[in-house]
């Protein structure tokens, strides 16, 4: 047994947090392959199908962007500004294979410009359309079969179906337990602080579907139990918008004055909340899972209603997670130079204050350093809503 | 801030006769939405789907105007600032496209003054839109910004056109090309049920044909005066060429366009026949990327005036289509599936030669590579946009490359399309200027690597 595998539950998830290659490199010392991959839309579950270690690409808020700035304009997303300069720094130097996906303009273009620089054996560009018809559903799924055509070569062996409906099986679970975790925050005060979610998070995209499962049974089984809950606050917050990926974040956030109850994020609940559905040829159900059910304001819902109605079919999840979770307060976290999300602002906040939610929005630069200013904007919100 | 920022009239650096009369067409747009407006046809508010949306759009009636042309239009007059100030003070931030930004403070301003341009709008101002005509193909911000705009125009639809983008290596995989093009046609006849539900009126093909034919010749012609921008000295200019985009990127269907481009095509054959440069003394021939900081556009008069820089060829993404080789055709009865080849094509056109140099993406990269040597170009000048990002992604990629692969040097001068408060014209003065001993150490570079030119 390796080190990290002697910590459980919340200590084993804050290691594999602040050591997030360190599993890939053990397995892949044992013989695994590992393929790195950008935002919440390569289907893992292909992935893991053919014995691959998927191993979500993220970057790093406490390393300064340097390399990156002789290949990538500063006008574009931080974040991935951010991991294209770890990418040049070596930190994925293990992986075996990298995909790509036309997730948003930041993920498209740094997936073509890394492909060109970092160099592993087998790379792929999934293409992903901007819409969620039934022809783009079909499309996708061409473009999956190319993808697990294309890491067939690298596994040197043929996908079978029984595979990939036990993956699916598997990653199924794992949305499961996410979601039971995220109903541990229910209470008042929430049972497990944002910050200790966010690690369960990161890890989970960090190690084998089977490893992760394990961690969020044991974190859940150590939560319901233990005393040492978070205490009460002003905040039940709800955070909408750009990934966080760093704890320095969430720190300053529940230091505040607020809790952080549930994030609608690609590092939250976007990549976990359905189920992919069981169907003949499973890519059928990948295809309209990642297209249809993932929800991210990347992808285009038509709009032939009233604004109102448009505002509802956009957003009454986020009406559902507020009732549920009792959130009185909502933050919008915009990574600077995000448009998905940028554009979106008037429009969310339009919907949420119509439901009686204050809204905090803050853009902000992807980095540790330039956190601390923002204390004083997460106090006065907790003091508003209190 | 604002006197300091305050623009000084400098000459457009047009030096085509036919390039001065290229606005004649933007004006046509504006015109005919408010006639439109007027007569109670509908009016969509388009993005460039590169053909793909707005041919259909028209065959079936309805009259198409581009906030993204207007918002070059109101940089270049100056009403754009009022409008970017109200984006900022609806609460969408000023890191958004600025042509967006621009569009969404006059459907503010059109919103709040009952659907009636405010008076002293440019151009007459947008009509009000019946429906929005979103893309999917180049960034987000194409479709995202349509649908932010339906805060002001609570009833319009907005529908999206897709493309897909398969990567270079992707796009020639067995059999991908082909499921492409049939998402394309699959998704073009959902649009065509939308626009005739819409608009209560049925698509008639045979106009869609006429439409789709004409503007196949319109893009061929256009296509034939790129190259006879391949002439050194170079016969015309970036700063022609950012007026004469205007009818093959946004009317080419308009027989009146096809008509201009025979009158184009005639005055740059003439100064090719009798080597006239666009330009006096013609000593370094430049390609530029991205889209020119229009409020500015005298800057590129300068370069030509103290330096002798000609801007030869520009960004590959508003230039006419490549010829589609016939054969591609037969069997194509479908205008539908013909839309599809034209958008597709033009978008995966430098695939090839992305293959050959082994760079990604195949679109707004590959093409400068051939351009360099289909234009003899000694540098790239690379024109960062603040707030139009992902056309700029690419762009220091593309330098680097064409610096390593080709031995063409480039220069970055920061700059935007609308806001030109973030364009330092004395510092990107000086940026050019010492630019020209890097040409010219390049030369020898190419000299001695053995690239012909």
């Amino acid at each position: 047994m390796k080190d990290i595998n002697k910590k459980t539950g919340l200590a084993r998830a804050k290691d594999i947090y602040n050591h997030r290659s360190k599993r890939a490199r053990e397995l892949k010392a044992e013989g695994k392959k590992v393929i790195g991959y950008f935002c919440c839309f390569p289907p893992v579950e292909i992935m893991t199908a053919l014995d691959f270690l998927p191993l979500r690409l993220l970057g790093d808020m406490d390393e300064p962007i340097t390399v990156a700035d002789g290949y990538l304009p500063t006008v574009m997303c931080i974040f991935y500004r951010s991991t294209f300069d770890l990418g040049m720094k070596g930190r994925f130097d293990f992986i075996d294979g990298f995909i790509g996906a036309h997730a948003c303009d930041g993920a498209e273009r740094t997936s073509y410009i890394w492909s060109n620089y970092i160099k592993t054996p087998c790379n792929f560009f999934l293409d992903l359309p901007h819409v969620d018809k039934g022809e783009a559903v079909s499309y996708f799924k061409g473009q999956l079969n190319y993808l697990k055509e294309t890491i067939e070569g690298l596994a040197g062996k043929k996908l079978d179906i029984e595979s990939l409906k036990e993956a699916i099986s598997l990653h199924n679970k794992q949305r499961q337990l996410v979601r039971e975790l995220y109903y541990l925050r229910k209470p008042d005060p929430p049972l497990i602080n944002g910050s200790e979610v966010l690690q369960v998070m990161i890890s989970i995209m960090m190690i084998p579907a089977e490893e992760g499962n394990a961690l969020i049974q044991e974190v859940i089984d150590e939560v319901k139990t233990r005393q040492d809950i978070p205490d009460k606050k002003n905040g039940r917050l709800l955070v909408w918008g750009s990934l966080i990926d760093n704890i320095k974040f969430t720190d300053l956030i529940e230091s505040s004055g607020l809790n952080i109850i549930i994030e609608d994020t690609a590092t939250g609940t976007r990549p976990f909340w359905h189920d992919i559905e069981e169907t003949e040829d499973p890519l059928d159900g990948v295809a309209r899972h990642y297209l249809q059910e993932v929800k991210c304001p990347r992808t285009f819902a038509e709009t032939d209603t009233s604004y109102k109605e448009d505002l509802e079919n956009r957003y009454s999840y986020l009406k559902d997670f507020a009732k549920y979770w009792k959130v009185n307060g909502v933050f919008g976290n915009i990574i600077r130079n995000c448009d998905i999300h940028g554009y979106e602002i008037p429009a969310v906040k339009d919907y949420l204050e119509s439901l009686g939610l204050p809204v905090l929005i803050i853009e902000q630069d992807y980095s540790t350093a330039s956190l601390e200013p923002l204390r004083t904007r997460f106090q006065a919100f907790a003091e508003t809503i209190g | 801030m604002k006197t300091e920022n305050k623009k000084i009239k400098k000459k457009s650096g047009k030096t085509l006769q036919t390039a001065r009369e290229a606005s004649y067409f933007a004006k046509k747009m504006l015109k005919n939405a408010l006639q439109a407006q007027e007569e109670g046809r509908p009016i969509g508010w388009s993005m460039v789907t590169w053909w793909q949306g707005e041919l259909i759009a028209r065959a079936i009636g309805a009259e198409l105007v581009f906030p993204e042309n207007y918002g070059a239009f109101c940089a270049a007059t100056g009403g754009a600032e009022k409008h970017l100030e109200i984006s900022d003070s609806e609460g969408y931030p000023a890191t958004l496209c600025g042509y967006a930004r621009n569009s969404i403070g006059y459907a503010k301003l059109l919103s709040d003054n009952n659907f009636v341009p405010y008076e002293g709008a440019p151009g007459g101002g947008l009509a009000k839109p019946k429906f929005f005509l979103a893309s999917g193909t180049a960034c987000d911000a194409r479709y995202k910004w349509f649908q932010a705009l339906k805060r002001y125009f609570t009833e319009a639809p907005v529908w999206t056109v897709d493309l897909p983008m398969p990567g270079t290596k992707e796009f020639f995989y067995k059999g991908n090309k082909e499921l492409g093009l049939k998402y394309i046609v699959d998704h073009l006849k959902d649009y065509v049920a939308f626009l005739e539900n819409l608009l209560g009126t049925k698509l008639d093909y045979d106009r869609l044909n006429e439409i789709v034919d004409q503007t196949f010749k319109t893009l061929a012609l256009a296509h034939e005066v790129d190259i006879l921008r391949r002439a050194v000295p170079s016969p015309m200019v970036g700063s022609d060429f950012w007026s004469i985009m205007i009818p093959h990127l946004y009317l080419p269907e308009d027989p009146e366009a096809y008509e201009f481009y025979k009158k184009v095509y005639a005055e740059v054959k003439q100064r090719v026949d009798n080597k006239i440069g666009a330009i006096p003394n013609e000593k370094y021939r430049l390609m530029f990327a991205e889209l020119p900081p229009w409020h500015s556009l005298g800057f590129f008069g300068e370069l030509a005036e103290k330096f002798g820089m000609a801007i030869v060829i520009e960004s590959w993404n508003y230039h006419a289509i490549l010829p589609i080789p016939e054969e591609e055709f037969e069997g194509v009865t479908d205008p539908l599936e013909k839309v599809a080849m034209l958008t597709y094509y033009k978008w995966t056109e430098y695939n090839k030669v992305a293959l050959e140099y082994n760079v990604d993406p195949g679109f707004f990269m590959a093409a400068y590579f051939q351009f360099a040597k289909d234009y003899k170009t000694d540098g790239l000048l690379a024109h960062p946009l603040m707030s139009c990002r992902p056309a700029t992604y690419t762009l220091l990629h593309t330098k680097n490359t064409l610096e390593n692969k080709l031995k063409i040097p480039g220069v970055v001068i920061d700059g935007d399309i609308i806001d030109l408060r973030v364009f330092n014209e004395k510092e990107a003065f000086s940026k050019m200027e010492a630019f020209v001993e890097t040409m010219d150490h390049y030369r020898e570079e190419r000299k001695k690597a053995g690239i012909a030119w």
